[in-house]
């Protein structure tokens, strides 16, 4: 048929504005409501994912706040214990599942068909339902806690503390499948990037010429797809021990309670890397662009951001030194835990000589991503001094260990973030930041960081212990905890004026062209915003700077721009080999549908069933999921299937 | 820059388009997930062996498990591998009907699977809240089952989806898809009839 015929021969021709209408026509969303909930354009759940990620920042940072005004003072009485208990339960929570991971699948969302010089992601349906399931388990994490049943116990939430015995009441069991809920996210959004890197590069992109933000965020998600089951196991077995009296972490009848953090810490120390390695290739993407240069050791930098991963697959025991392990196992994975410094410190060295050899511009984005590396350094110093078995017993459990977490996460995921929607927001929305508000947004956010973070590196020397509500005056405390109580403040006030920013420069914000910081990937190659098909023709990618060649004169090929592959009928973008990126089948994308919506509705469903023990609402919402799937998966000759024709006899 | 230097480097060819081929996203995909849900046995059968590594009294702490159902189902799904593979070859030399068929005795394999494992609960001698050892029995046998359910799924969609005419000889990635998951599920169920069902009969107990 020739709708769907099975060889064709790509057209390569020169864009004319009849085919980018065509396309525009083709690739755009249906208007109104409808279209707002059936899209599956990566571009536009990319900025979904960036807002609601960036909403869960905010209430994580309230949350902190309330913290923070708990501790300035000895002996004060503005938050109870156990609401102090959620505050800093739902705190951790939300800045690690439901907002750090999240913004980076935001911006890998958005950014990696555009890198990657092509139409849309591997799977657009999958993609758009990671979102909706995202959205959704944030919800249900959240629903809790307003009347007084949000989790608190800790996001690390240790058995036999979370079990039915001591925490009877709702909190864990929302937070135990909440997690399980957000898993099924995170592992659909981790093999949609995967087959994103392998299948869908523009032709010529082979695979030494793939930019490092690909790198940061493939390693990360080949690590999620290893790590989350682990989690969500762990969660399911408390959640079967709490409802059905199984007996997984129940000592008294075989079960151990250090089988919980076995496995969590055996997705934990992992995940630590899967949030930070994306937002680390993101300042090896965006940092030499305003050095003018190339990142210098960009094939280390990217073998080292793979050993990190490979190597962070192996330390989780350091986080469990004190609970009376073998001395064998402490000491293998102490030493293990000294050489994942090695990769770590090869990215901070290439940062560092790209600034030194370059000729920096000193941008709001660029103040950011050299921030990252000072903070980078202090968090992974007190990171390697805890990865020393007897110093780790003095500190494990006190606010050293609280400083440290946040040097690492701040300073190697928020702000990599925020400098990395300094650099993107032009290309995003076709506005550009204030750079005059984004330099007191810098420096507000990384004074005010230092103030509030560095003394909880004292308080912990001294022995002040995390997540207690309250201490009493006299032990040498007080002091510290006012300036962090400032400094926290300072921080927020810089993280408002970030607000500010984005809301003005959307409203009113100059007109970005299409490279405004003369950047050298692809996605700098279209206008600012995207059209809704990204390249009217598919170019042929010839290395690893494209918009960089003619200047970084070097020998070899050249990235061709136009004519190329026009690719009008329907949906298409090129499948491409996994080494050398060579054409080698044209794929049928699917175009909006509510399949996604309502098979995340119907997962939230089974959730909600489950955490009410009204198992007919589960059980008829997973029989529901079937007829879902079949809808979803049902083969048209739009997504590349024959088209239908009588029984045929063999 | 000139027409020429882009053809001259890839001159245009045919491409499959679509389902056609071998190497579509999906079968990327389901590597992916493959990779996922092995992790996720993986971590179930670590659980297994750490518990049993803790544990101080006899293991398993109920006795010898029984082979009656267990042996029979296993048999059904190794069978099953080769039924599978079958039906991938049928349609890959365009014997659609014969894919059809091998397709239906896979499934009826499968079923067959999930009612002796049921049989098999029936006639253990615990419930899963008696001990770890039972709760673990039963979270990794059920957790299997359900993954066989779902793969059973799969099968029907394919039997439809042929049967309608969308699967060709062109076309048939989908059902190497659905036996790259197929084989899985029998390979991580041999991983459980080991560790459940072989190991006490052999191991120090």
């Amino acid at each position: 048929m020739a709708a769907n015929p099975t060889f064709r021969t790509p057209v390569v021709a020169q864009p004319t504005p009849e085919l980018r209408e065509k396309l525009e026509h083709m690739w755009s969303d249906k208007p109104g409501l409808i279209g707002w909930f059936s899209t599956v354009d990566h571009k536009k759940i990319g900025k979904r994912y960036l807002a609601t990620a960036f909403i869960f920042l905010l209430a994580g940072g309230v949350e902190a706040l309330g913290m923070r005004l708990q501790l300035a003072q000895p002996n004060e009485h503005l938050l109870s214990p156990q609401l102090y208990n959620q505050f800093f339960s739902m705190h951790g929570m939300t800045m690690i599942f439901l907002y750090a991971l999240p913004i980076l699948s935001g911006f890998s969302n958005y950014l990696w068909p555009l890198i990657l010089g092509t139409r849309d992601m591997a799977f657009p349906r999958l993609n758009m339902f990671t979102y909706w399931v995202f959205l959704l388990a944030g919800i249900f994490m959240y629903i809790g806690f307003w009347n007084g049943k949000g989790t608190d116990v800790g996001w690390f939430n240790y058995v036999p503390l979370a079990s039915r015995t001591y925490s009877p009441d709702w909190n864990v069991d929302i937070y135990s499948l909440g997690m399980i809920f957000l898993g099924i996210s995170t592992t659909a959004g981790a093999i949609n990037f995967i087959a994103t890197a392998f299948r869908t590069r523009a032709p010529g992109m082979s695979i030494s010429r793939v930019p490092i933000m690909i790198w940061g965020t493939l390693t990360a998600n080949v690590g999620i797809l290893f790590a989350v089951p682990a989690v969500s196991l762990d969660f399911f077995m408390l959640w079967c021990d709490r409802q059905f009296g199984t007996h997984f972490f129940d000592p008294a009848n075989g079960g151990r309670p250090l089988l919980w953090q076995h496995l969590f810490w055996i997705f934990g120390h992992p995940w630590v890397y899967a949030i930070v390695l994306p937002a680390m290739s993101i300042v090896s993407q965006g940092l030499p662009v305003y050095c003018r240069r190339p990142l210098v050791a960009n094939s280390a930098v990217i073998l080292a951001t793979i050993l990190t991963m490979v190597l962070g697959f192996g330390v989780w025991v350091h986080h469990m030194f004190s609970t009376g392990l073998p001395v064998i196992a402490m000491g293998f994975f102490s030493a293990a835990s000294f050489v994942i410094v090695i990769p770590s410190a090869v990215s901070v060295f290439a940062w560092t000589a790209t600034i030194w050899t370059g000729r920096p511009v000193f941008t709001t984005a660029f103040k950011f991503f050299a921030a990252e590396i000072v903070l980078f350094v202090v968090g992974g110093v007190s990171g390697f001094m805890t990865a020393a078995v007897p110093l780790d017993w003095q500190l494990t459990d006190t606010y050293f260990v609280v400083a440290h977490i946040h040097f690492v996460l701040i300073g190697i995921n928020v702000f990599p973030v925020i400098g990395g929607i300094y650099h993107w927001f032009p290309k995003m929305t076709g506005k550009m930041m204030s750079e005059k508000l984004g330099r007191w947004n810098f420096w507000l956010m990384f004074v005010g960081f230092l103030v509030g973070f560095f003394p909880m590196h004292i308080s912990g020397l001294l022995g002040m212990p995390r997540r207690v509500y309250t201490y009493p005056a006299g032990m040498g405390w007080s002091d510290l905890n006012l300036v962090t109580t400032i400094g926290a403040f300072i921080f927020a006030l810089g993280a408002l004026l970030f607000v500010v920013n984005v809301i003005r420069s959307l409203a009113a914000g100059q007109k970005a062209p299409a490279n405004p910081w003369d950047a050298d990937t692809l996605e700098w190659a279209i206008p600012s915003p995207p059209p809704s098909y990204n390249f009217d023709v598919i170019p042929r990618v010839g290395s690893i700077h494209p918009l960089w060649e003619d200047r970084l004169e070097e020998q070899g090929d050249r990235t061709i721009f136009e004519p190329g592959a026009v690719l009008d009928h329907e949906h298409e973008i090129p499948g491409t080999t996994v080494l050398d990126a060579e054409p080698d089948v044209i794929l049928k994308q699917p175009s909006p549908t509510l399949a996604p919506l309502i098979t995340a509705l119907l997962i939230a469903g089974v959730f909600v069933g489950m955490l009410m023990a009204m198992w007919w609402v589960a059980l008829a919402c997973m029989a529901a999921l079937i007829p879902a799937l079949f809808y979803w998966f049902w083969p048209t000759v739009e997504t590349g299937w024959a088209p239908r024709h009588p029984r045929e006899r063999a | 820059m000139s027409a020429n230097v882009y053809d001259e480097r890839t001159p245009p060819r045919p491409l499959p388009v679509g389902k056609a081929g071998y190497r579509t996203g999906g079968w990327w995909g389901m590597l992916a997930l493959i990779g996922a849900e092995a992790a996720l046995f993986a971590y179930l059968l670590f659980s297994y062996y750490y518990l049993q590594s803790q544990h101080a009294q006899t293991w398993p702490p109920t006795g010898l498990p029984p082979l009656r159902y267990s042996i029979p189902s296993t048999v059904a799904l190794l069978i099953s591998v080769a039924t599978m593979w079958w039906a991938e070859h049928g349609i890959r030399v365009g014997r659609r009907v014969v894919s059809q068929a091998a397709l239906a005795i896979t499934l009826l394999l499968g079923i067959a699977y999930v009612v002796l494992q049921f049989l098999d609960w029936r006639i253990e001698p615990f419930l899963i809240n008696a001990d770890a050892y039972s709760s673990l029995f039963y979270a990794i046998t059920a957790l299997h089952v359900l993954h066989a359910i779902a793969g059973e799924f799969i099968l029907v969609a394919m039997i439809i989806w042929s049967v309608l005419g969308h699967i060709t000889q062109q076309r048939h990635i989908a059902i190497g898809i659905a036996a790259m998951y197929w084989y899985f599920i029998v390979l991580v169920w041999t991983a459980i009839f080991i560790t459940f069902y072989m190991l006490p009969y052999i191991g120090p107990g």
